[in-house]
């Protein structure tokens, strides 16, 4: 659980630096930054960000997205972490 | 009146093009929905990476109640068809080798932002234009594109013009001095959305 969460910690912190460079998002909104933070409601980046956002992940992180990851992918910090751990869990299976 | 194909020959001319490219393909074929909102008539070229030009001519349906003009909007959806619609159909059946009639079955193709559009000049009933559209993005059944449309003088051969078309030329935006810029278009940016996923939309 402790390994997980430590996985977690790092993710959020790579996902962070990747939204650095997105265009759209405000870095100030960055600060307090949390798994619970929502994209849309609380940092007003625009849907179609999401896209982009996920495809610099994968670059990132060294990993690949299915269509259908991307079909369920919620709009919440957390979404994009659980997915990048699945995404890293398929690599190695 | 044009002849409906047989299910076994539109299968026989998807194989034929999914190994190339649209280049001669009837678009009633690759987007499905009705005549009556379809503004394609001819793929000039396509290059299934890179982007597409394709002809359409609008009818007088097309303009009626609006000014005998062919409504910017309704450009805007020309280009969509011809750019998203047709490259985006052609490589997710080549993905999934299937027909456009199955991809149909699965998913939505649907608009998802349009970015910025620049009006410079207009189209009337009769006056064939051709949108050239470029792919920017293509992922997870996105794409996005920025293009181009054009006017095309009264009699101008887009087939014979076309026949030795090529990226270079396509990605430049190379055509002659005579078409008339109509449209420039940015970010335009459609999607393949799961039926499933499509019907839950409020």
């Amino acid at each position: 659980m402790e390994n997980q969460d430590l996985d977690r910690k790092e993710i959020l912190n790579g996902l962070i630096e990747v939204l650095k460079t997105v265009r759209t998002i405000d870095p100030a909104r960055l600060e307090g930054i949390t798994e619970e933070t929502d994209f849309m409601t609380d940092m007003d980046t625009p849907s179609t960000e999401l896209i982009n956002i996920a495809a610099k992940v994968e670059q990132k992180f060294g990993i690949e997205f299915e269509d259908e990851d991307i079909d369920e992918l919620g709009s919440k910090v957390k979404d994009i972490i659980n997915l990048i751990i699945k995404a890293k869990e398929r690599a190695n299976s | 009146m044009a002849k409906k194909l047989t299910d076994e020959q539109i299968a026989d001319q998807f194989k034929k093009a999914i190994d190339t490219n649209l280049i001669g393909q009837l678009p009633r074929n690759w987007m499905l929905h009705g005549a009556s909102k379809r503004y394609v008539d001819k793929y000039l070229y396509h290059q299934p990476n890179v982007g597409i030009v394709a002809s359409y001519t609008p009818t007088a349906t097309d303009v009626k109640d609006h000014f005998n003009l062919f409504r910017g909007v309704d450009q805007i959806e020309a280009f969509a068809q011809a750019s998203i619609v047709s490259c985006a159909t052609f490589l997710e059946c080549r993905k999934l080798n299937v027909i456009p009639g199955d991809l149909g079955k699965l998913f939505v193709p649907a608009f998802i932002s349009v970015g910025q559009v620049y009006f410079h000049s207009y189209l009337e009933k009769g006056q064939t234009f051709i949108n050239i559209g470029i792919i920017k993005f293509y992922k997870w059944r996105q794409m996005v594109c920025d293009g181009r449309l054009y006017k095309i003088p009264k009699g101008f051969d887009l087939k014979e013009y076309f026949k030795d078309y090529n990226d270079t030329r396509l990605l430049a935006y190379d055509v002659p001095k005579e078409f008339i810029l109509v449209a420039e278009l940015f970010d335009i940016t459609g999607r393949g959305i799961k039926k499933e996923m499509f019907e839950k939309i409020q």
